[in-house]
Order: C-alpha cells, then sequence, then structure tokens
C-alpha cells in the first residue's frame, strides 16, 4: 500500500496578486508503506513546502495529496503521522517526559496508558533515564531524539522530518542518522525527510528526490542501492559515493541549466 | 538551592543599604544644608531644613508609636495599618478585576484579529484619560446601578478605578506573550489537530507566562496607585489615601505625621508587587534560568 500518494500538486503563495510565488508546480510523488524518502534541493525549491502539504499544514493549490490511503485533511484529523522539526521544539515548562506524553494527551488517553507509553518512547531513543529532566538541561542531539521520540509516541505509520539534524554537530549529525534508521527499522516507520545534505540523504534513504526551484518541481528520483542493512562501513563503500554522483549531478545539472553552463564547464 | 539563598540575602543587603543611604543624605542635608533652602534666580529648589519641612526620621518612626490625636488610646501605626490593610483588599480587588480584564480583552485580541485592531487603540487612548476625572463619574455611575438585591458600595468604585489602571498593561503583555509562540510550535499543535482552545492552553498561556509576569507586577502596583487616587479623589474613608490627606492637613502642626502614611502606602505597594513576585518565583521554578550559566 502507498503510505503517500501526491499527483499533480501545485502550490501557490498570493495567487493571483502581483507577488504570485509559485512554490511547487505539478508535482507527482509516491512513497510506499515502509520506504525512506529524502527531499532534497536548493533553498526555495519547494522541498518544505511539498512536506507541509503531506503534513496539510497547506492546502495544494491544485491537485490531490492521499495520505494512508485518505484525503490529507483527514488523515491530519486522524493523525496518522509524527512530525519533527530543525528546532526540537520540546515546551520549556514541560518534563521531557510530559513532552512526549503531549500529543498522546491530545488524543485523550488517559495518565497510565501515557506514562507506559512514554517510558517505551524514552527507551527507544535510548535516553530512559532523562523522563523526569527538563529540555533545557539536555544536549541538542538528545533534544532532538526527544523531539523524535515525541513525533512517534503515538505509533503513527508515518514520520515527516524537516531537517531535523540541521542545526546539530557533524560527529552528532552522523550518531543520529544511524539512531534514527535503527528507529525506523525497529518501528516499521514511512519516512519523508527534508535536508540539504547530500551524503545524508544518501545514507538514510531508499529514495532520494532532487527538486529544483522557480518554481518548484522534481528532476530527479534517485535509488540508493545500498540495501536495508546500514551501518557505518556502509559511508565508504562504493555504491554509497555512486549515489552521492547521481544525486550531486541531479542538483549540479538544474544548476547548470540555471546559469547557462555544460555539465563538463566548471 | 545555597546559591538562591546567598543570591537573596545579597539582595535583601543592598535593599537595606540602599534604604539606609537615603535616611544618610536626608539627615546630612537636614544638618548642613542652608536654614533657608537654596534659591536660584529666587526659585526655591532645595527644601528648608526647618522641623517643618523636614522632620528627623526617628522622629518619623517615633510618631508610629504615639497616639494618633490626643487622648486617644489609638496610635498611628494601628490607624495606618488598619488604612494600609483597607487600601490592599481594595488595591486586590481591583487587581483582580483588572486581571481578569486583561487577560480576557488579550485572548480576543490573539483569537480575532480584527477586535485587535477595533479594540487595541481604544485601550492606549482609554490610559490617556486622567484618574482625577474619571473618579466622580465612576462613582456617579455606580451610585445609580442597582441590578435586584445588589446595590454599588463606595468602596467599589475605587476598586474599579485601581482595576482600570491595572487592566492595561496586563493586557498588552498578555498580548504580546500569546503572540510569541514559535510558528514550529503552533505547526507541531496543527499537525496534532489540535483546537485553538487546546493550542491556547497547551501551548501559547504557557509560552506567554514570562511576559505576563511582569505586565501583572506592573498591573499589581498600578491597581494600587489607582485606589489611592481613588480614595482622595472620591473623598471614601478607612484606606491610606484618605489618612495622606488626613495628616498633611495637619502637618503645620505635626510635620512627622504625614510621612506615616506615606510609609504605609509604599509598604502596600511593595507588598502587592511581593505577592506577584512570590507567584513569579512559583510558576518559573522548572525554567531555564537565563541569569544562571
Amino acid at each position: 500500500m502507498t503510505a503517500v500518494s501526491i499527483s499533480k500538486a501545485s502550490k501557490s503563495f498570493n495567487q493571483g496578486k502581483a507577488n504570485q510565488v509559485d512554490a511547487l508546480s505539478d508535482v507527482s510523488l509516491d512513497v510506499q508503506n515502509g520506504e525512506f524518502v529524502s527531499l532534497i534541493g536548493p533553498s526555495g525549491c519547494g522541498k518544505s513546502t511539498l512536506l507541509r502539504l503531506i503534513a496539510n499544514l497547506l492546502e495544494p493549490t491544485a491537485g490531490e495529496v492521499v495520505v494512508n490511503g485518505k484525503s490529507a485533511a483527514q488523515a491530519r484529523l486522524d493523525q496518522d503521522y509524527g512530525m519533527a522539526f530543525q528546532q526540537a521544539g520540546l515546551f520549556d515548562w514541560r518534563t521531557v517526559r510530559k513532552n512526549i506524553e503531549l500529543p498522546l494527551e491530545l488524543k485523550g488517553w488517559d495518565k497510565a496508558d501515557r506514562r507506559t507509553r512514554a517510558q517505551e518512547m524514552l527507551q527507544l531513543v535510548q535516553l530512559p533515564e532523562f523522563g523526569d529532566h527538563y529540555p533545557w538541561q539536555l544536549s541538542g542531539g538528545m533534544q532532538q531524539r526527544i523531539a523524535i521520540a515525541r513525533a512517534l509516541a503515538a505509533h503513527p505509520p508515518l514520520l515527516l522530518m524537516d531537517e531535523p539534524f540541521g542545526a546539530l554537530d557533524e560527529m552528532t549529525r552522523e550518531y543520529m542518522q544511524g539512531e534514527l534508521l535503527r528507529i525506523c527499522a525497529a518501528t516499521g516507520t514511512t519516512v519523508v525527510f527534508v535536508t540539504h545534505s547530500i551524503p545524508e540523504a544518501v545514507y538514510l534513504s531508499n529514495r532520494v528526490v532532487v527538486m529544483s526551484p522557480r518554481p518548484g518541481r522534481i528532476t530527479k528520483v534517485v535509488d540508493v542501492a545500498l540495501g536495508s542493512e546500514r551501518s557505518e562501513d556502509t559511508r565508504n563503500r562504493s555504491a554509497f559515493f555512486e549515489s552521492i554522483t547521481a544525486v550531486r549531478e541531479g542538483l549540479r545539472g538544474m544548476h547548470a541549466a540555471h546559469v547557462g553552463l555544460g555539465n563538463d564547464d566548471r | 538551592m545555597t546559591s538562591l539563598l546567598r543570591r537573596a540575602a545579597y539582595r535583601t543587603g543592598m535593599f537595606v543599604a540602599a534604604l539606609a543611604l537615603v535616611v544618610v543624605v536626608w539627615e546630612t542635608y537636614k544638618a548642613f544644608g542652608p536654614a533657608d533652602g537654596g534659591k536660584l534666580f529666587g526659585a526655591r529648589i532645595l527644601p528648608r531644613t526647618s522641623e517643618y519641612a523636614m522632620p528627623h526620621v526617628w522622629d518619623m518612626f517615633s510618631r508610629f508609636g504615639r497616639p494618633e490625636v490626643r487622648g486617644s488610646d489609638r496610635t498611628v501605626f494601628s490607624a495606618v495599618l488598619s488604612g494600609a490593610w483597607y487600601s490592599f483588599r481594595l488595591s486586590a480587588a481591583g487587581f483582580v478585576m483588572g486581571s481578569l480584564l486583561g487577560v480576557g480583552l488579550a485572548m480576543l485580541m490573539a483569537r480575532f484579529r480584527f477586535v485587535q485592531r477595533g479594540v487595541l487603540p481604544y485601550l492606549v487612548v482609554s490610559q490617556t484619560v486622567p484618574l482625577i476625572a474619571l473618579a466622580p463619574l465612576v462613582v456617579s455611575w455606580g451610585g445609580r446601578l442597582e441590578v435586584g438585591p445588589f446595590t454599588w458600595p463606595r468602596w467599589l468604585s475605587a476598586s474599579v478605578l485601581g482595576a482600570f489602571l491595572a487592566f492595561f498593561p496586563i493586557a498588552v503583555g498578555t498580548l504580546r506573550g500569546l503572540a510569541a509562540a514559535p510558528a514550529a510550535s503552533v505547526e507541531l499543535m496543527q499537525s496534532y489537530a489540535a483546537s485553538w482552545g487546546r493550542t491556547l492552553l497547551k501551548l501559547r498561556f504557557p509560552t506567554a507566562v514570562p511576559y505576563m509576569v511582569p505586565a501583572f507586577r506592573l498591573g499589581a502596583s498600578a491597581s494600587v496607585i489607582g485606589v489611592v487616587v481613588a480614595e482622595i479623589s472620591t473623598g471614601l474613608k478607612g484606606g491610606i489615601g484618605r489618612l495622606i490627606i488626613e495628616y498633611a492637613r495637619e502637618a503645620t502642626g505635626d510635620p512627622a505625621k504625614v510621612y506615616t502614611a506615606i510609609f504605609g502606602a509604599a509598604a502596600l505597594g511593595l507588598t502587592m508587587a511581593g505577592v506577584v513576585i512570590a507567584v513569579d518565583v512559583f510558576v518559573m521554578r522548572n525554567r531555564p534560568k537565563e541569569t544562571v550559566s
């Protein structure tokens, strides 16, 4: 079954006015259950807009977005997805445990069930002893792990992530990538992941969707042939570098087209 | 915890030192200043140092212990204390009314943009109306108000005027706070399909707390000022405002007396602010502390 199905979706801001911006034009994309798909591209290519269409935080100007076999709006009401942002966005006034419980509270779970699930999630992100800490007592990487725990607390089948590791240093970032893959494998969650980083996209994904700006559209989809078992060694494999090259060429191709240069001319 | 205690002790020490400095300056000027005050181009810019213009600090304090009027067994201290307590209750009532009104308005303004556009300018204008002009109006409106068994007590006018001064900083501060929630957090609540009310409760109000605390502190002292001014301008008996007026009339014969009432009013304002600070310390106990690193 397809987790996300986007057909001919467009999104314009300030439509019909002088300052109209076509953030997305005629985008179609299917994401299968259990798949990890990254959206990559330069600023303004509409990758965050596309993510927000899936999340139903924005409505498409044209086209259709289906999530989990229902309209994106219904999927949001049913909380069929969890979301994580670049800033962990934890609530300062809540303990780590209460932060993870937030989506469950809003779903009307009772207290005992919330506590049990929050402890499970803390185990999952390997921070079981930090439940009673406050977010500001944790490092950036730990905060982001709590944000992932919060996003997955209600066991949604789909996880939407908007540059979640963008604010972390390189070492923490690579560690978090490994953690994310482990968590997704353990829970069978489908992921749509927005990033600026080519190695990050390749390391994490089954497919990398390359996007280009003005208007935002999909220019290339790179299948990453690294299998499902990935470790730190994966980063040294030739298939890893081949995929990186493929994504880079996808990005450069559109860059060359924009500035009017050939591929060899750099 | 020890560092917290040490900080509290340090602050208390500084407060006492500042008070002592005022006393020293006062007494030094009284001892060495020109008896007839300082004049510049015929205008007196420094006060006279006589007993009538500047009583000794110890006279002011010893006045607390003596009878309010000759032959009475009621001391000035108990008169000032009961006046301050009366005004405190009126201010507290005004503060509560002002808080409800201010927070209510802020919620409406945060919810509906057109309310904010329409109401906010009037709130600003409302604060430019002098309280003295408003006081008799409120008294006369209130006097005509009769709903069933409810009749408007005279003290309520003073509380209403306290509320009138208190609600404005509270409304503005709360509005700013409610609008301060980060966009990503608002999106997060949206992604949970949380209603506006749930978002208000779980996100916007907690985010607003650091903005609301100083607003409430301003509101608390504003309600005291409103009540004291209202007592004076409506002639309400029983409060500290009335005592200031009464004692000031006796200043020629008993110059130290009026200062006791002024101290009472200052203590009243400090108490109100202190209550709000205590609440602040309590609600902010688990928040990141910017001053501690």
